[in-house]
């Protein structure tokens, strides 16, 4: 008797419980859109913006459309393939209706992705690709051009000969040895210019500070730098005195990747005098667009969507500081050189 | 259960006369490291003409000021026999913590007695792990890491602290008139820290022990010494000590980035054992720390300064940390 009570509770709430999923399910599948938007690590600043970005957007979407559009921020904490898959598998086994991803690594991720198109879910990936996957469409530059870019802004500010320091993450990270790639091939048509020396500071702010000052004991007449990444301007005033005392002479010129707050101080303070970043607001801000709209809308994108790089100078660093301190990056920036 | 009271010197002249033996033994070692040491700086002085500026030497003694100090607490972890993983982590953290208050407007002093504070409570926290629940140092350790980085993440979204107020960031950037050298203040601090971590070990009773613990854990216990205890101060001093290189280097950069310190513990557990502390435990000293230190971040410089290529320098360093312990081995054995 005691047992047959048992059962009969047991089997109501199973019932029940099936029931509420299978409504919640039929629910979610009529009103509500649930993206993954997952980026390489956790731990990187500039993925928070990307982040920022997704969220504005699903928020404008839930407004003016008939879909709740609902994002899920997740991914590894630190930058690794291995992890990042696991994160991809818990997504599919958790049942969204889209993923964007900016890969680890090329090849490591295909597995997944297709996993997950199999399972019906459509992926994108964004900043960091995965070229042979079953992804419909990459947003993102090509940081070889980005490279090429700052060789540009370089040689337009230092002229066309020079000694040229570059300093780097961790060696072999791909998206840095494109940048550089790009930056040397960028400066190769100009005999003058020499890059006399690469330091590499492992992504640590420390170490950046580090070799860069004494880049500059063991090349005090350098003539420019390119930091392939912000690394040391994440550190304060003071922490680099010999390149800054260089760096506000004017005699030594340097440009940078990236384009976040810290790095337009450095130039309102005349230390960097050009910036090539990345869209990160439109990492998440645009890749939820084409998303809902390749959900919704069945539209069809290229291959490689480009999303633009953001080229920063004296003169229009003031609209970019009005577009982080507003959070507001849909507006184009001014031309970097006006007279052009 | 009242312990036997431990021995002092004085009771026991047969094992004094071998601590005397032990200490000159270390002596020996310090010279052959001194030596390893000398011979770096005089062929970077022959081989570039800006290793030996004042400029560049007080530039390398900042940079290894906060790993050398990590380094000491490290140093007395390992020579009671233990690890402490959690190092990296706690410097961030404590730099972190510290980072937060400023920019709440809360004063300096007690900004940095939080974020030590902070630390000393891991590094106790470690302690009680190991003495009480016998976890392996190694692991208690590797989750500590784990965790206090994933507070470092989670505490600040990822995002570096900044706007440091500049009363904070003078002790990490500021130069004191030393004779005709004007010396950073880390550097300072090192050596303070250095002298006091030398005076625990070598001076007091719980010094003994430490040695006593990581040489025969169980021949300690036998002798009396509360083994847990000494484990758990032992941390304890390690969690504090790694917090003071945290906020010397989060002052000395004006930022604390939870990225911060990653992978340091390694380079701080190097420094301590290229600076003749064995791993076994019970044996090395702080000057051996403070020199494996020095080693590094010399070395580290000098690739940059003769242009070595960034690719290559890895392994550069770890040929030199292989070597380093070899030749102390070597003399060792020849002896």
């Amino acid at each position: 008797m005691h047992k047959t009570l048992r059962i009969t509770v047991f089997l109501t709430a199973v019932v029940f419980l099936l029931g509420v999923l299978l409504a919640g399910g039929v629910f979610a599948q009529e009103q509500t859109l649930t993206f993954a938007w997952i980026p390489k690590a956790l731990d990187n600043p500039v993925f928070e913006l990307g982040r920022d970005g997704a969220f504005v957007k699903a928020q404008e979407l839930t407004e003016t459309t008939d879909y709740t559009v609902e994002i899920i921020y997740i991914g590894s904490v630190a930058s690794d393939a291995a992890e990042q898959s696991r994160v991809v598998e818990d997504v599919i086994a958790r049942g969204v209706d889209g993923i964007g991803i900016s890969c680890n690594d090329p090849d490591a991720l295909i597995d997944v992705i297709n996993k997950a198109v199999e399972a019906g879910i459509p992926v994108m990936t964004w900043d960091s690709d995965a070229p042979d996957s079953e992804r419909f469409t990459y947003l993102g530059v090509s940081n070889y051009d980005g490279g090429v870019a700052a060789a540009e802004l370089l040689v337009r500010f230092m002229g066309e000969e020079g000694d040229v320091a570059l300093l780097t993450g961790v060696p072999g990270a791909f998206n840095l040895e494109e940048r550089i790639r790009g930056f040397r091939d960028g400066v190769a048509d100009y005999p003058g210019i020499e890059i006399v020396t690469t330091v590499a500071c492992y992504d640590d702010i420390a170490t950046g500070v580090q070799v860069v000052e004494e880049t500059m004991l063991a090349y005090p007449d350098l003539d420019g730098w390119f930091f392939v990444g912000l690394w040391p301007l994440f550190a304060d005033r003071g922490s680099m005195p010999l390149w800054e005392e260089a760096a506000a002479s004017g005699d030594m010129k340097v440009v940078a990747f990236d384009t976040l707050p810290v790095q337009l101080e450095y130039m309102k303070d005349g230390l960097l005098v050009g910036l090539v970043g990345q869209k990160y607001w439109g990492w998440g801000y645009d890749t939820i667009q084409m998303l809902f709209d390749y959900i919704v809308h069945d539209a069809a994108f290229p291959d490689w969507t480009d999303s633009g790089m953001d080229i920063v100078t004296m003169y229009n660093v003031d609209a970019m500081i009005e577009a982080w301190e507003t959070s507001d990056f849909t507006k184009p920036l001014p031309p970097p050189f006006p007279e052009d | 259960m009242e312990p036997d009271k431990p021995f002092s010197p004085e009771e026991d002249p047969a094992r004094f006369q071998k601590e005397g033996a032990l200490t000159r033994f270390a002596r020996n070692q310090l010279a052959t490291l001194a030596l390893i040491l000398l011979a770096m700086v005089v062929v970077l002085s022959l081989s570039t003409r800006t290793f030996l500026t004042a400029t560049n030497i007080f530039n390398v003694l900042r940079a290894f000021s906060w790993i050398a100090i990590a380094s000491f607490g490290q140093s007395i972890v390992i020579i009671s026999g233990g690890i402490d993983l959690s190092a990296g982590s706690n410097m961030a953290f404590s730099g972190i913590i510290t980072a937060m208050l400023l920019v709440e407007g809360v004063n300096v002093p007690l900004s940095i007695g939080a974020g030590l504070g902070i630390t000393l409570l891991i590094g106790f926290a470690n302690g009680l792990m190991i003495s009480k629940t016998k976890l392996p140092p190694f692991i208690a350790t590797l989750g500590m890491m784990s965790i206090v980085r994933g507070f470092c993440y989670g505490m600040t979204q990822g995002w570096p602290v900044r706007g440091l107020p500049r009363s904070f960031i003078a002790l990490g950037q500021t130069d004191l008139s030393f004779f005709i050298w004007r010396v950073p203040v880390p550097a300072i601090i090192m050596v303070c820290f250095a002298v006091l971590v030398y005076i625990l070990l070598d001076k007091t009773k719980l010094g003994y022990h430490t040695y006593a613990v990581g040489g025969n854990e169980y021949a300690a216990s036998l002798a009396g010494i509360f083994t847990g205890k000494v484990k758990n101060i032992a941390f304890t001093l390690s969690g504090f000590l790694a917090g003071v290189g945290g906020i010397l280097m989060t002052a000395r950069l004006g930022v604390a980035a939870p990225t911060a310190a990653s992978g340091y513990e390694l380079d701080i557990i190097a420094a301590a054992v290229i600076g003749g502390i064995s791993l076994t435990g019970g044996e090395g000293n702080v000057w051996g720390a403070l020199i494996g230190a020095a080693i590094m971040q010399i070395l580290r410089n000098a690739l940059v300064l003769l242009g070595f290529p960034a690719y290559w320098q890895p392994a550069a360093i770890g040929a030199v940390i292989i070597g380093a312990v070899m030749i102390d081995m070597y003399r060792k054995k020849s002896i």
